[in-house]
């Protein structure tokens, strides 16, 4: 089945949503920080190394159980960094046999000087695990925020960004060269279902704006011009989330290592990136000028969306990647939608992350 | 939308059985391939005959009715190959799609006898009797009257828009058994069975404005209905009419009547050097998604869940797509030399057919209507 149990999915809704949506209205303007009192809940839970093996203390869930959770604190707009901690983390040091738990970590693909110009979280976490060139080898390891040089940078929805530079070189443990290509995707997964968790969101405060607000003497509802803005947004987020399901029950088999994986992963980003752009639109349409202002909860849920369309490959990315597919495959063009012969895909792919 | 339905492997194994079917059929058939929104217009008994041979018509309908007694998912996956292929499967699309779950629900014994059998060898073909020169969106409008005679009705009135009617051997209408009541607009609407043949029938071309025949105009003056071909109950033809177009409007036709344009166009170094690889690339993952968006529905039909939201979710994006795809193909072909003039012609076609992609099976904005009400907001 491609659901998950009704109680766990309650369980972590609870957790995300002990502070409402109104709640967070200084975000806006503080910026966002790592909520220690939820983490602490998650880790107590076993919710914040969800996909983590339980032999190295995580809980043994799959992507079906990570994507609920990604999807509920997106929609609650509780920004946390679990994509960062448990698909990117966690996975990684288990590929290096390095010692892991669930303390907040973060990421760093770091370039052969050994910089990265925009890692998540990276001043709020407690470990940093960096993937580095090392004698022309990649090596990873799991540094503390004070071995590394921390610059923010700016995030239009003010979740924190910074560049990471790390002077000498890294004492790693080696991995495999595709290691590299497989953080892309796994980043790319997450920030897929976020956004879409984050979309169904805005669904829903559209049609409660629209049913509360009145104008010219009804409820904005009734009017068939916002009916259909609210319509479209509702279509684009249907098919987003079913490209990004499909990515997500092919994650929760192969982890991202099938013969259609990457396909599927960049099939969900076209399709989440695409979707923004009139989910975006349309919620501030219907919301009027009063969603676009920080009193408004609206921005909480629209700015991440344009912070993470664009991380882990922009749209344009992912979808040059697939006509780059299109143009080098000697199958049909229904065979390829249809996952036949997507090696041609991981072929495209490969060439791109060199 | 319902949850995501994998393909199991059985699904995978007889999607690949269709593809070598195409592949190998006989040359006569073969060269009937890679049309555009051919299972409107690509009328092909043999074709037809062949499928039904091979027990991919009826396939939903159960074994004691001539039916082969398969899921909805194994017939999702036969139409969207045969439809991705340009397949001409116009002949017996109607019946086999929207009739004969229709009759299963609704039909009495003596009409299941009758026609089943038939549609499921590919031998009986249907046309729609809905739309009405002065109801085009707005069904419960419809004039055609039925009144009570003995042994059955008298129908009176004029159907519009029937694909395919000077071909097909009979049409469910729409009519009303009992008179408007402003109140409650949906009373009183019935569905009766008409052979097209049947004394009093008279069914007239409606030329397409690309020079096309496959709509036309039937008109009933007194046509005897026996009592045994009412679908349904009387006055319940809204209700049943509703939960007909739950089949009609999420299957893979929504959203792959241009494909072969796509297919072509790829093929085509001429077109294809007008084509930037972001472009071809957001419609291939737009394709991909809106397969498995229309999966899902096969799904959740196959559950029996009610889908009439989420098939208006599949039908606005599908045909929006289909057309933009159309659109995108013709100009990136444009006037440029060497284009294959099979290219251009499939490009001609789509974008001489594409405004009725968003019209036909409700238009997209009856169903952006039908996709407020289920989000809460009529």
């Amino acid at each position: 089945m491609n659901t998950i149990d009704p109680d766990l999915l309650q369980v972590m809704r609870d957790v995300v949503r002990s502070r409402g949506l109104i709640d967070r209205l200084d975000q806006g303007v503080d910026g966002i920080r790592l909520e220690g009192a939820q983490w602490h809940q998650l880790q107590e839970l076993g919710l914040a190394t969800l996909t983590l093996p339980e032999e190295h203390g995580g809980s043994g869930a799959s992507w079906l159980e990570s994507a609920a959770l990604l999807r509920e604190a997106a929609a609650a707009a509780a920004h946390l960094p679990l994509v960062e901690t448990d698909l990117l983390a966690a996975w990684l040091l288990r590929e290096a046999d390095l010692p892991v738990d669930d303390r907040p970590r973060t990421v760093a693909v770091l370039d052969e000087s050994g910089h990265s110009p925009l890692v998540p979280w990276a001043g709020e976490v407690e470990r940093i695990v960096v993937l580095a060139h090392a004698d022309g080898r990649r090596v990873v390891a799991d540094l503390d925020p004070s071995d590394v040089d921390i610059e923010p940078v700016a995030s239009r929805s003010g979740l924190p960004r910074s560049s990471v530079r790390v002077t000498g070189t890294v004492d790693g443990t080696p991995v495999d060269d595709g290691t590299e290509t497989q953080i892309l995707l796994r980043g790319a997964l997450g920030r897929a279902v976020q956004s879409v968790g984050a979309m169904e969101r805005i669904v829903e405060l559209c049609v409660e704006h629209t049913t509360v607000r009145v104008q010219f003497g009804r409820p904005l509802c009734k009017f068939q011009s916002v009916q259909n803005l609210v319509s479209d947004i509702a279509a684009e987020t249907a098919l987003a989330r079913s490209a990004v399901d499909a990515a997500v029950t092919d994650a929760a088999i192969t982890d991202l290592a099938g013969p259609s994986s990457a396909f599927r992963v960049a099939v969900a980003r076209s399709c989440v990136g695409h979707a923004s752009s009139t989910v975006i639109r349309n919620a501030h349409q219907v919301h009027g000028a009063i969603g676009t202002t920080v009193e408004h909860p609206l921005q909480l849920l629209t700015l991440p969306l344009l912070d993470w369309r664009n991380e882990f490959g922009g749209v344009r990315f992912w979808d040059r990647l697939l006509g780059s597919t299109l143009r080098a495959t000697s199958g049909s063009v229904w065979e390829l939608a249809t996952g036949a012969t997507s090696a041609e895909f991981d072929k495209v792919l490969m060439e791109a992350s060199r | 939308m319902p949850t995501h339905t994998d393909e199991s492997a059985a699904l995978g194994t007889l999607r690949q059985e269709v593809r070598e079917f195409l592949m190998t059929l006989p040359a006569t058939l073969r060269t009937e391939l890679g049309g555009v929104d051919t299972w409107l217009s690509g009328w092909n008994i043999d074709f037809t005959r062949a499928l039904a041979e091979r027990g991919w018509i009826g396939m939903t309908i159960p074994r004691e009715y001539g039916g082969h007694a398969r899921t909805h998912l194994e017939r999702f996956v036969v139409t969207e190959e045969l439809l991705a292929a340009g397949a001409p499967v116009a002949a017996h699309w109607i019946a086999d799609r929207q009739v004969a779950p229709t009759l299963l629900r609704f039909g009495t014994e003596e009409v299941r006898r009758e026609f089943l059998p038939e549609i499921a060898a590919g031998r009986c073909y249907f046309g729609i009797g809905m739309s009405e020169p002065d109801s085009g969106s707005d069904l419960a409008s419809v004039r055609t009257k039925a009144h009570r005679v003995d042994g059955g009705w008298t129908v009176s009135g004029t159907k519009l828009w029937t694909s395919g009617g000077h071909l097909a051997h009979a049409f469910i209408a729409l009519v009303r058994t009992a008179p408007l009541d402003a109140s409650d607009r949906h009373a009183g609407l019935s569905q009766l069975l008409v052979r097209l043949d049947d004394p009093g029938v008279d069914v007239r071309p409606v030329i397409s404005a690309g020079g096309h025949h496959h709509f036309n105009e039937v008109v009933l003056d007194d046509v005897f209905v026996p009592d045994h071909r009412l679908v349904g109950e009387e006055g319940d033809g809204w209700m049943q009419v509703t939960s007909e177009l739950s089949f009609e409007r999420s299957g893979p036709e929504r959203f792959l009547s241009t494909m072969q344009l796509f297919e072509q166009a790829m093929a085509d170094p001429a077109v294809a050097e007008n084509v930037a690889d972001v472009d071809s690339g957001r419609q291939l993952a737009r394709l991909a998604g809106l397969h498995e968006m229309s999966r899902a529905v096969a799904g959740s039909l196959q559950r029996g869940e009610e889908a009439d939201v989420s098939a208006a979710l599949v039908k606005v994006l599908g045909t929006t797509f289909e057309g933009d795809l159309a659109e995108w193909i013709d100009q990136s072909a444009g006037s440029a030399s060497g284009v294959e003039s099979r290219t251009k012609s499939l490009a001609t076609r789509g974008v001489i057919q594409r405004p009725g992609f968003t019209l036909r099976g409700g238009t997209n904005e009856i169903l952006r209507g039908v996709i407020a009400r289920g989000l809460g907001m009529r």
